[in-house]
């Protein structure tokens, strides 16, 4: 369990998590979603007590982090998987890690079978690709066996394979009874790796909900329409409480009445139909619908200096 | 895996010793420590380049022909130190800035949030090690040194009054430096800057020594340098602080260094 209430990190003039209360909780997992530089890695940081928040709290299990003694085996997480010292082996690594904590040898071979790397955990780090360096991660994550889980952009770096079994692995944490938050600025990752989902942008929380609810709720449902009387379709439509968006080039997209009701709606009236198109924004569209208000860094040509 | 909630009950239930919690840490210092390449090269320098060093200077020594007061017979030992200073420098400044440059820093501190504990595991296990290796340096060129100059009639007897407190002080003068070092790579979180600072503070006092009399030995003496001097020679300079308070000097520096590091590393973010 993850409790925040009202955590708030200015950085000087840049406010990055504002006024944020939200709970995780066990038994899922949960998907921590935003565009980049919304706040996640810097609440995740006040989670495990690396940064000071300006105001509120952040507990894990009712406490707070740095009053946590041997905190691995309450909370593990997985902030940066390049962050080692690349001349050191896995092992070692991870031994260091475990021995700060009281966790024996016995563990660290077995974390190192968890997440399949037994066979280069003698080798230093350094040659490992992104993939190997994130299950390295995990690994150190889940050394104290933790109620609680965090993973910061987890999937980054892994291939299809890999991503496969990230999924499995939290479905399986989160089946346990533990508490999993997973950060990700992919909505259709988080769709399929996360059932309950908290959108936040610009540090603020946008959404806390589960992850069908939110796509049912913002997923929008339309229909393209073209008719060579598309004017007295419109008036009929409107007339049936549809809302109609004219076109420029002549289409109506219409939202309120699904296709087959248009569609018997013109034949009942006698008028031809030369397209009839249903349409349903992806999860991606309803995501930027949520997060579009908030994205820091809005890519555009427009009002760039010509070279 | 299924024990999960179990086993964070029961770690919440005993929270173990402040004894036990110190050897965790010390532990997983050790095992850094002993892992990475960099230790050893640095060991390596500090340990082979002043004895070989020593030996040099008292080749050159007993060649030369006398004139004047005999020199120190202690002098080629500590002349050579400088370079185990500069190599243990480094060793101290990368326990923190190795850490805060690749971002494991934050691991650790995620496992041990109390971070002056961290800071004084560091500092005790590199500090530890390079004690010992100072006193191998201190003794195995004092051997090597005598047994060139002893030729000469130049040398002097280990049992000789003051010559174990000089040579035991020599090994603590890079204990000194290696702690200043672990300070200063917490403080800067850089090991470029960590090693400037850590040298910069130990050298640039030192300027203080060329100040028109008496100014230059009244500063003088609460610098690292003279004091240094003061504690390795055998025949103390009497303008400078004592042997016993150029002690003090040795080590209220890498204490105040320790101590900054402390406030520091607790009030920012890492």
């Amino acid at each position: 369990m993850i409790e925040l209430d009202r955590l708030a990190k200015r950085f000087g003039p840049v406010t990055a998590v504002d006024d944020l209360t939200v709970s995780v909780r066990p038994g899922h997992v949960t998907g921590f979603l935003g565009p980049n530089g919304a706040g996640k890695t810097t609440t995740m940081r006040i989670i495990l007590g690396l940064d000071a928040p300006t105001s509120g709290t952040a507990l894990v299990n009712r406490r707070r982090y740095d009053t946590l003694v041997r905190p691995l085996h309450q909370v593990g997480a997985l902030l940066d998987a390049t962050a080692l010292h690349g001349g050191r082996t896995a092992r070692l690594h991870l031994a260091a890690i475990a021995q700060s904590n009281g966790i024996g040898r016995r563990r660290v071979t077995e974390v190192l079978r968890l997440t399949g790397l037994e066979a280069v955990a003698d080798r230093r780090v350094k040659g490992y690709s992104l993939g190997m360096k994130q299950r390295l991660g995990i690994a150190a994550a889940v050394l104290g066996d933790p109620p609680v889980l965090m993973f910061d952009e987890p999937v980054n770096g892994l291939d299809t394979e890999g991503i496969g079994w990230i999924r499995q692995f939290f479905k399986e944490l989160a089946g346990q009874g533990r508490t999993v938050l997973v950060s990700s600025h992919l909505m259709s990752e988080m769709a399929l790796t996360a059932d309950h989902l908290i959108v936040i942008g610009r540090g603020k929380l946008i959404a806390d909900m589960p992850t069908a609810q939110l796509i049912a709720a913002n997923a929008r449902h339309d229909v393209l329409l073209r008719s060579p009387r598309a004017g007295e379709l419109a008036g009929l439509l409107t007339a049936r409480g549809a809302t109609v968006a004219p076109q420029p080039d002549g289409a109506l997209v219409v939202t309120g009445l699904d296709a087959p009701a248009i569609g018997d709606l013109a034949a009942g009236h006698g008028i031809a139909v030369h397209a009839l198109v249903p349409r349903q924004a992806s999860l991606e569209d309803a995501y930027l619908d949520l997060t579009g208000e908030s994205t820091d860094y809005h890519g555009s040509l427009e009002g760039t200096p010509a070279p | 895996m299924s024990t999960a909630t179990a086993a964070g009950a029961a770690a919440r239930a005993a929270a173990p010793p402040i004894a036990v919690r110190a050897r965790d840490l010390l532990g997983c210092e050790w095992t850094k420590f002993r892992s990475v390449r960099s230790t050893y090269w640095t060991l390596a320098v500090a340990v082979v380049t002043p004895v070989g060093f020593s030996v040099l200077v008292a080749v050159t020594l007993a060649a030369a022909p006398a004139r004047g007061a005999p020199p120190d017979p202690l002098l080629p030992g500590l002349l050579s130190l400088e370079y185990a200073v500069i190599a243990v420098a480094v060793l101290g400044v990368l326990a923190f800035s190795s850490e805060f440059g690749t971002g494991l820093i934050r691991t650790t501190f995620a496992a041990a949030p109390r971070r002056r504990a961290v800071l004084a595991a560091k500092a005790a296990v590199t500090g530890l090690v390079t004690l010992t290796a100072g006193e191998l340096v201190a003794f195995v060129s004092f051997f090597a040194v005598q047994a060139v100059l002893s030729g000469h009639h130049l040398g002097v007897s280990l049992s000789r009054p003051g010559v174990p407190g000089a040579l035991l002080a020599e090994g603590l003068l890079l204990c000194v430096c290696t702690l200043l070092g672990v300070a200063l790579g917490a403080i800067v979180r850089h090991t470029a800057g960590g090693i400037a600072a850590t040298l910069g503070l130990i050298l640039v006092p030192a300027i203080a020594g060329v100040l028109p009399a008496p100014w230059g030995p009244r500063i003088g003496r609460f610098t690292l340098v003279d004091a240094a001097r003061q504690v390795t020679a055998l025949h103390p300079q009497p303008d400078l602080f004592a042997p016993g308070p150029s002690l003090l000097v040795l080590l209220a520096w890498p204490a105040a260094a320790l101590l900054a590091a402390a406030l520091a590393i607790t009030r920012r973010d890492i």
